[in-house]
């Protein structure tokens, strides 16, 4: 009885998933046809439902392009740092990312070395990373004992490698972490505030597209640090990377 | 009688009037006027007391009493005030009117009385009416205005028209009115006459020729209300333009002569007015009450940039002309800035502030039908419209005259999805990642205890001897039940000494198959009919090795005692 519970449980998910990734993969192919077509705005529409189902670092490119064609370029280039963020290895993200910050002029996120680390593979990967250097750590200390081995030289060095890996995976993984707090600022010519107030003191405009750090909220507002200076913008002026 | 008191009230009237000039010395001006219209009304009969002054109504401090008779009833206290040309002169005339009720025969006076004139003391002239018992007197009754309304219930808010009408006057004379006003609270009148024109109407059996003023009038107060009117007769002072329709007998003289101002009013008209109701109220309701209905909205352009502004108009059709009505307020969206126009009917300025819609966004409106008393949904629907997206540049100039590197533009649509994730939050601020990282925890730890306990046994193996041989056991057990019930005597008694065998293995320590009859009787000491039990059965597995074996299908029979004595060797293990 329990065992056919676990199946049936196990197929659902299963089928759920199946379900999820064919609506996603249908709105990725309504949004192409509509791009082709030049109806932008129905393809973003598109774009942005298969990424709501399931994101993808390619639905995330087409997604910005679409937004760029529509004159957004705060949600494009938002949209091709998403599609970096799932896979840093995307070449379509990266060469419209470097041209969309030439054309607005505006200034890719400024990262710490730990950031800047984290960067060079996908953001899950590092805690992948991290787990199994812990683990095989672990595992090269007590295992021999456990099955009664003598401790050789390899052991440890084995021990010695996946703490070494832990360590500089786990402080990568930390920059992921820290990255979750970056943003876009998606409208055009957004007002940063001196309190989180819509009556406030403007502090300075933003361009779309300006890469800037979430440092705290209040109501309606976030506090950012951009490369203009900070103040509190209104939510739905700057979007996160990672949405919370 | 009658006569005795009427000479008694016209004594008093003139000594009070001779006191009332005695005691106040007062001007006497020529432009005050006092006088009964008409002058012989019959017994219980009406007539007006007018009295006219030519000074603004802002000059004139009039009395709050004075003196009549007391057997003239004065009701109503109407006063109006006109700018016109008297005697060739541009002055401002004020009228006092009020209706009187004769309630004796013989001349009734009422004397001269001081009212305040800029702060001069100016008299008032004697007034007499004469009240005869004769029912059969030819003077036409006074002079009114003929005050029509449409129906008499109505919903607070609703606009209606009221017509004034003036018949000819004694002379046939045909007369405008002006300073028209409307006296009972809680409505609220047009500023000017929707229509004006002369007309025949149908008065006491005879056609007669009117003059006709529309007005637009709006009650505002729930409850039942009182509606009268009052103007000024003014000639041929038309204040527009004028139609004259229809005939009347007698010929009609259309002004003439010098303008005469006199107030009129008219009887006063009962109103009810009831609250609208609160139930069945739709959506951009803004007080309209009429019936209604809407022509497919226009828009000036279906093919726009995201940011500009687009027009759109709707043209309300009513039954009444004069009524108009107020837009509804504009709706507020996130794709679409709203500004409504005032300029003429119901219109709007659209921006569409994204390329997203396909059409106009619907604008709630509704209004009120009296007649049905429900209301009415006039929603302005979507227009489809194309909004253009802004355009921006695909790509960049080469920078420099660096030939060597490449001009940055925006790539090709990427074919398919590509790496996915199930979320874009990074697994290690997941809780269900969090607690993945256990199971390594709960492997080590269970290796570890897997150990300890490993060593424990190799130090204690009589207890991996006991397990063995009770895990041994039952799987003996099971076959001994099959062979039991399967009737097979000879794999009965077989089993059941490999049974007791393993059973008292662990005792010896020595292999089951090593151990004999004695070994489980010695492990069944004192239990004699255990012993008797085990005995036959070893008796009769040995048998088996015979050169004649017995037949051993009797001992079926054993098979409870056969499995009380396992359950008491299985207690000593």
């Amino acid at each position: 009885m329990k065992r056919r519970r676990a199946i049936v449980i196990a197929a659902a998910f299963l089928i759920g998933g199946i379900l999820r990734a064919t609506a996603a993969d249908y709105w990725f192919a309504e949004g192409t046809n509509a791009m082709l077509a030049g109806q932008y705005a129905v393809a973003a529409r598109a774009f942005a439902d298969s990424a709501a189902r399931q994101p993808a670092a390619g639905t995330f490119v087409n997604l910005g392009i679409a937004e760029w064609r529509r004159g957004h370029a705060g949600a494009a280039i938002l949209a091709w740092e998403r599609a970096q963020w799932i896979n840093p290895f995307d070449a379509r993200a990266a060469e419209n990312l470097r041209f969309a910050r030439q054309f607005t002029q505006t200034d890719p996120p400024q990262l710490t070395w730990f950031e800047t680390a984290s960067t060079w593979l996908p953001g899950n990967a590092w805690v992948w990373i991290a787990g199994a250097g812990l683990w095989l750590a672990a595992g090269a200390a007590v295992l021999p004992g456990i099955f009664r081995r003598r401790k050789t030289g390899w052991h440890q060095a084995l021990a010695t490698l996946g703490l070494c890996i832990f360590l500089f995976s786990i402080t990568a993984s930390f920059g992921v972490i820290t990255r979750t707090q970056l943003g876009v600022v998606i409208k055009k010519g957004a007002e940063l505030r001196l309190t989180p107030t819509r009556n406030s003191e403007m502090v300075a405009t933003v361009a779309a597209g300006s890469a800037a750090r979430k440092l705290k909220a209040r109501g309606d507002y976030y506090y950012i640090r951009t490369a203009d200076g900070a103040g509190w913008i209104e939510r739905d002026q700057f979007s996160l990377i990672c949405p919370e | 009688m009658n006569l005795l008191r009427f000479k008694l009230i016209l004594f008093s009237s003139l000594v009070a009037g001779i006191a009332l000039r005695g005691r106040m010395p007062a001007a006497e001006i020529s432009g005050v006027e006092a006088a009964f219209d008409p002058p012989v009304v019959a017994l219980e009969g009406k007539s007006f007391y007018r009295v006219t002054v030519a000074a603004p109504a802002a000059s004139i401090q009039w009395p709050e009493r004075f003196h009549t008779p007391i057997v003239l009833k004065l009701e109503g206290n109407t006063r109006g005030e006109i700018l016109g040309n008297v005697n060739g002169q541009m002055m401002t005339q004020t009228t006092f009117l009020f209706e009187t009720l004769a309630l004796m025969t013989g001349n009734l006076t009422i004397p001269p009385f001081v009212i305040g004139v800029d702060g001069q003391r100016v008299v008032v002239p004697a007034a007499t009416l004469t009240v005869v018992e004769d029912h059969s007197i030819t003077n036409p009754p006074p002079r009114r205005i003929l005050l029509e309304i449409p129906k008499t219930n109505f919903y607070a808010g609703e606009s209606f028209v009221a017509r004034l009408l003036l018949p000819v006057g004694p002379a046939n004379q045909i007369d405008a009115l002006r300073e028209v006003q409307f006296n009972g609270d809680g409505f609220i009148a047009g500023k000017t006459a929707l229509r004006m024109s002369v007309e025949t109407v149908e008065r006491a059996g005879r056609k007669v020729a009117a003059y006709l003023q529309e007005m637009l009038l709006t009650p505002m107060v729930v409850g039942d209300l009182k509606l009268s009117a009052q103007g000024f007769t003014a000639g041929r002072e038309f204040t527009g333009a004028i139609t004259i329709t229809g005939g009347a007998n007698g010929p009609v003289i259309l002004g003439g002569g010098p303008v005469r101002y006199v107030l009129l009013t008219s009887e006063p008209v009962p109103i009810k007015v009831r609250p609208l109701p609160e139930e069945g109220r739709r959506p951009g309701f803004t007080g309209g009450i009429g019936r209604f209905t809407c022509d497919p909205p226009q828009l000036s352009t279906n093919r726009v940039h995201a940011g500009e502004p687009l027009l759109l108009k709707v043209t309300v059709h009513g039954e009444k002309a004069a009524v108009k009505l107020t837009p509804p307020p504009p709706p507020q969206l996130k794709d679409w800035e709203i500004i409504p126009e005032h300029q003429s009917g119901i219109g709007f300025t659209l921006i569409p502030l994204t390329d997203e819609p396909r059409a106009t966004p619907a604008i709630p409106f509704s209004c009120f039908d009296p007649e049905t008393g429900e209301y009415v949904d006039l929603t302005i629907p979507p227009v489809p419209v194309t909004i253009i997206s802004e355009g921006v540049p695909t790509a960049l100039p080469q920078a420099g005259n660096d030939s060597g590197a490449a001009a940055l533009k925006l790539t090709g649509l990427a074919p398919r999805p590509g790496i996915t994730v199930s979320s874009l939050k990074p697994l290690q601020l997941r809780p269900w990642f969090v607690s993945l990282q256990m199971l390594p925890v709960i492997g080590l730890m269970g290796l570890w205890q897997w150990g300890r306990r490993r060593r424990f046994l190799e130090a204690h193996p009589e207890i991996v001897r006991r397990r063995q041989a009770i895990r041994a056991l039952r799987r003996e057990q099971v076959k001994l039940r099959k062979t039991a019930a399967a009737g097979d005597a000879a794999a009965f008694v077989r089993h059941a000494a490999a049974a007791m065998r393993i059973a008292c293995a662990p005792h010896f320590p020595a292999h089951p198959r090593a151990l004999v009859c004695a070994d489980v009787l010695a492990v069944l000491a004192g239990q004699e009919s255990a012993g008797e039990t085990a005995r036959r059965i070893f008796s009769a597995d040995d048998a088996r090795f015979a050169a004649t074996p017995e037949a051993c299908a009797g001992l079926l029979a054993l098979r409870n005692d056969v499995d009380a004595v396992l359950q008491k060797l299985e207690e000593q293990l």
